[in-house]
């Protein structure tokens, strides 16, 4: 009776040991990265947030500020249209993601020359945003633009319309430019979550009798959901991402329409010289993004929208 | 089994195609020609087509050096991102504790906006002697969150009795990621490979903070040569980014056929 | 002549003798110098710095180049660091900031020091670098605001020559435009579409520079008839959205009438417009003789190890040998009147059209405005230009803008007092 549990004891000891062991194994693989992670964002973010709540410019030594530039903050009309704007656009990402996962579908498809359908929509992607961007400026221009030039031919409008000249079309067409750079990105996390469906589930639903409609949403959409919480997570990003597209197409005009807080925080930092200010936004833009995330994780099921695959 | 008709795809397709290609044919079209973009009306093709201008890029900059640079720097960080990610996200795709906490902060991590991570990037790289350097200007990326999750989503679809197998079969965790998660995981890996390259290739803000010295600047730095006023010919910017696209497309199309699915030996998975 | 290459070599002889004993002292001393988008000049610098180098000798001098919107974030980086390079060129109004904050070493005691330098410049060019009584910069290069005309345009529709006043340029812009053309473009950057407002009497801001003065009768009245030549087609809306590429771009394919932008764009519009030469392009004073700036200068960085080596270099590189040569190789004017006078001699006799265009920029050096010596002229631009492009593409009415305009400038004025 006693060897019994003493060996049950003792193999549960060697399980714990060994389960400990190997979490001390799984934190020397996250070693790298985190490593990485901690120098180049988490340091920053601190340096950031320290430098928020102080006077501060390159040339002066620091002085405690307490909460002045948040304060500034509340009656910056600038900060609280850029941050309008980037609302904006971070809900336009879903748009995209639809997009692209449609796109994503029919690429995988068993068609003919389906790679070059890939490659083509994937061209977009690589390309220098400051080639898109003056392609896409062009492309808007209210006189020579390629699109208002099509609409007078095709005799859809009988005034061109200014697009980049005018506050309630200025972001749109940002975002579409945007649109068309990331759709090749989208794709790609898309495809590679799509490559993780086993193909037999398919076949076997088919067998089964179900339709094409029936199979994407039970068995597709549920398996893709880390990808699609992942793609939602880089659309999300892009409206810090997108800092060169609108740097170079925009500059953030007419006026403010096309401002975003990532365009604000360069502006106060490195034209201002304004580094506290842009700290403070930082700040509360980073905030803004965890929140954010953070309500995404909880509506995608938690766990990051890992599904399971018991 | 599965008859569908096969044309109302090739349709959307051709449309999607058309739409991504429009903007793309007239950068190509002006890089050939340096005709002005602003002339009206817009030509359809390329007046006195001709190569000038990607020869111009060619011996206006010192090109080849760097397309060493910009070479050897995406080569690091591509390695980095494999071999960490990959490491990453197979921890992650086992339960221990804190790794809940360590998802958050991996996530957090990615809302921070390079613009505001310039100048403590930069004494860090600093203190860490790396200014100026291949390995200084890869660091920052040879690690993105993105790409640990796609590792991540990839070995979470492996089934664990696999993985309880190979633990029985005595193998260590480190093999269990190279000789068994890596080898399913080939669309995960080449979705890094293309990613990590295209950020590092065609990063442009941190090598122009970084390096000092002329034969440590990276492709996209050279993009200033034809931006200064009195060549700012759309011409020539254009042949520039054609020539800087073009390593990222032969990638891209050299690891396409990692995403041609039905490959798998129904060993292995289900 | 003479004098100089005597002074020249002495100072020579002078360096190499006291040069072994400097030598043992210290191994080499490192020049950096920080240029804003030249590096086309590359074979002329190098022989420059070659020159440099052979009068002092044991010097090494790194040269970088900096696209424009990238200098800054550059240079700043490199301040906190602590490395800032020793010269650095800088364009525009940002310069002020940086000395303000005492980021520029005071080079009024090097002038007083050697009277010669502060000659051989324009006296006008090179008082848009002094600060609070003390000179920052000594000139690089200038480049003021213009009025080039598409002269085929202005004969079709019937027009003689240039306009003499604001509502001769609004009227002529009116009559070029219809279908795909239009008859004004300005550029919009470092306030060089101030003469357009200038010429109206219009002020910025009061001699003291602490209140808003552009809120009165005239500044509404020109805006509301900008805003009106905006809307049908007088003026491209491209003036008030677009930064370089587009309004040079636009004037260049030849759908424009008349570029108000400064001698810089005769290069960019040059090379993209095939239609251009002397038969067809016009260059000429706007009415008023108003002019805004955007000059080069040359700055010390306060971080500098050899501010007195950096000095002599930048004497260098504006002297009249210097000037010149750049001068011929850039076609720009240099603000050295040895150089400019002798070079555009010359230009007159190769490439008139770049001669009458370079001719403007000697011309009314008194008349300059758009430039006020402010720190904060970032923010000052910040808060002005939006409601000036809010009125001129009819968002708000021309009333509305300025008064809001007016609100935002003062809020800022009094934050800095």
């Amino acid at each position: 009776m006693a060897t019994v549990i003493d060996t049950a004891r003792t193999r549960a000891k060697g399980v714990v040991r060994h389960k400990t062991r190997r979490a001390l194994l799984f934190w020397c693989f996250l070693a790298p990265s985190l490593l990485i992670f901690l120098l180049y964002r988490i340091i920053p973010v601190v340096w950031n947030l320290v430098l928020s709540f102080q006077y501060w410019s390159p040339l002066k030594a620091a002085e405690p500020a307490g909460f002045d530039h948040y304060e500034d903050l509340l009656y910056d009309e600038v900060f609280w249209q850029a941050l309008w704007n980037t609302l904006i656009v971070i809900a336009s990402a879903p748009l995209g993601i639809a997009v692209a996962l449609g796109l994503a579908l029919l690429v995988n498809a068993d068609i003919r020359g389906r790679d070059v359908y890939r490659t083509i929509i994937f061209l977009s992607y690589p390309l220098m945003t400051v080639a898109v961007a003056i392609i896409w400026r062009w492309m808007f221009d209210e006189r020579v633009g390629l699109i208002n030039y099509t609409a007078r031919l095709l005799d859809l409008v009988d005034k061109p319309i200014p697009f980049l000249n005018s506050f309630t079309w200025a972001l749109p067409s940002v975002i579409v430019a945007n649109t068309w750079q990331i759709l090749g990105f989208y794709m790609i996390i898309l495809l590679t979550g799509l490559q993780n469906i086993p193909h037999e589930l398919h076949e076997a639903a088919a067998i089964d009798g179900a339709g094409a409609v029936h199979r994407f949403r039970r068995i597709t959409l549920p398996l893709l959901r880390p990808s699609l919480f992942l793609a939602f997570v880089i659309g999300m990003l892009n409206s810090i991402t997108s800092f060169d597209l609108v740097y170079v197409m925009t500059g953030g005009g007419p006026g403010r329409a096309t401002e975003i807080l990532v365009t604000y925080i360069y502006k106060l930092g490195f034209v201002q010289t304004k580094f506290d200010d842009a700290a403070a936004v930082t700040v509360v833009f980073f905030a803004l993004l965890l929140a954010t995330t953070w309500a995404a994780n909880r509506l995608a099921g938690g766990n990051v929208g890992a599904a399971e695959t018991e | 089994m599965n008859r569908y008709p096969r044309w109302p795809i090739h349709f959307a397709l051709l449309l999607a195609g058309f739409v991504m290609l429009v903007p793309f044919y007239w950068v190509l079209k002006t890089s050939v020609s340096g005709e002005n973009i602003y002339a009206y009306p817009p030509s359809i093709l390329p007046a006195r087509a001709n190569l000038f201008y990607y020869v111009d890029v060619w011996y206006a900059i010192p090109f080849a050096r760097y397309f060493l640079n910009s070479v050897a720097v995406s080569a690091i960080a591509v390695a980095g991102n494999v071999v960490f990610n990959a490491m990453a996200g197979y921890a992650l795709s086992h339960g221990f504790r804190g790794k809940n906490v360590v998802l958050v902060l991996f996530l957090s991590c990615m809302m921070v906006p390079f613009q505001a991570t310039i100048i403590p990037a930069y004494l860090i790289t600093g203190k860490l002697g790396l200014l100026d350097s291949w390995l200084g200007l890869a660091l920052p990326q040879c690690s993105t969150i993105i790409c640990i999750f796609v590792f991540k989503a990839s070995f979470d679809a492996v089934p664990r009795s696999l993985i309880d197998a190979a633990r029985i079969d005595g193998l260590s965790e480190w093999r269990i990621i190279w000789h068994i998660m890596m080898p399913l995981s080939k669309a995960a890996i080449a979705t890094n490979v293309i990613l990590a390259f295209i950020w590092s290739w065609n990063n442009f803000l941190w090598p122009l903070i970084m390096t000092r010295s002329a034969d440590m600047q990276t492709l996209p730095l050279g993009l200033a040569r034809f931006l200064s006023y009195q060549e700012d010919t759309t011409g020539a910017l254009y042949a520039f980014c054609v020539m800087v696209l073009a390593p990222g497309l032969l990638l891209f199309l050299l690891a396409q056929k990692e995403f041609i699915r039905g490959l798998t030996s129904g060993a292995t998975k289900g | 002549m003479k004098r100089r290459s005597l002074v020249k070599a002495a100072l020579a002889g002078a360096s190499t003798l006291a040069a072994p004993a400097y030598l043992r002292a210290q191994s080499t001393r490192k020049l950096s110098i920080l240029t804003w988008n030249i590096a086309d000049q590359q074979e002329l610098f190098k022989t420059e710095f070659a020159d440099f180098k052979a009068a002092n000798p044991g010097v090494e001098i790194e040269w970088l180049d900096k696209k424009g919107p990238d200098l800054p974030a550059f240079y700043q980086t490199q301040i906190v660091a602590g490395t800032p390079p020793d010269i650095v060129d800088l364009q525009g109004a940002i310069w002020v900031d940086y000395a303000a904050k005492g980021g520029l070493v005071d080079l009024t005691p090097y002038l007083q020091k050697e009277p010669d330098v502060a000659k051989r410049f324009n006296a006008d060019y090179l008082n848009g670098w002094v600060y609070q009584g003390k000179t920052y910069l000594l000139p690089f290069y200038v480049a003021k605001t213009l009025l080039y005309y598409n002269k085929t345009m202005f004969k079709e529709a019937g027009l003689a020559g240039p306009p003499q006043s604001f509502g001769e340029l609004l009227g002529f812009a009116e009559k070029m435009a219809k279908a795909e053309k239009t008859g004004f473009l300005t550029l919009n950057f470092d306030w060089l579409y101030w003469p357009l407002f200038k010429m109206n009497g219009v002020e910025l801001l009061s001699p003291d520079g602490k209140k808003a003065a552009f809120n009165t009768p005239p500044a509404i009245d020109a805006l509301a008839q900008l805003a009106k030549a905006t809307a049908s087609g007088g003026i491209n809306k491209i003036s008030w959205t677009g930064r370089w590429v587009e309004p040079n771009g636009a004037f260049a394919s030849g759908t424009v009438g008349m570029l108000h932008a400064h001698s810089a764009s005769y290069f960019f519009v040059k090379g993209q417009g095939p239609w251009i030469n002397d038969q067809t392009l016009g260059a000429a004073q706007v009415p008023g003789f108003w002019s805004t700036p955007t000059n080069h200068g040359f700055a010390i960085s306060k971080g500098s190890k050899n501010p007195d080596l950096a000095w002599s270099f930048i004497k260098y590189m504006t002297s009249d040998k210097c000037a010149s040569a750049f001068f011929k190789t850039r076609s720009v004017l240099t603000a050295n009147t040895v150089a400019d006078t002798e070079g555009l001699a010359t230009l007159e006799k190769t490439e008139p059209l770049a001669a009458s265009v370079l001719r403007t920029q000697t011309e009314h050096t008194d008349k300059l405005t758009g430039n006020w010596p402010l720190p904060y002229d970032a923010e000052l631009k910040d808060a002005f230009w939006p409601e000036i492009q809010n009125a001129a593409l009819g968002r708000k009415d021309a009333k509305t803008a300025l008064s809001d305009a007016e609100r935002v400038v003062n809020r800022l004025l009094a934050r800095k007092a």
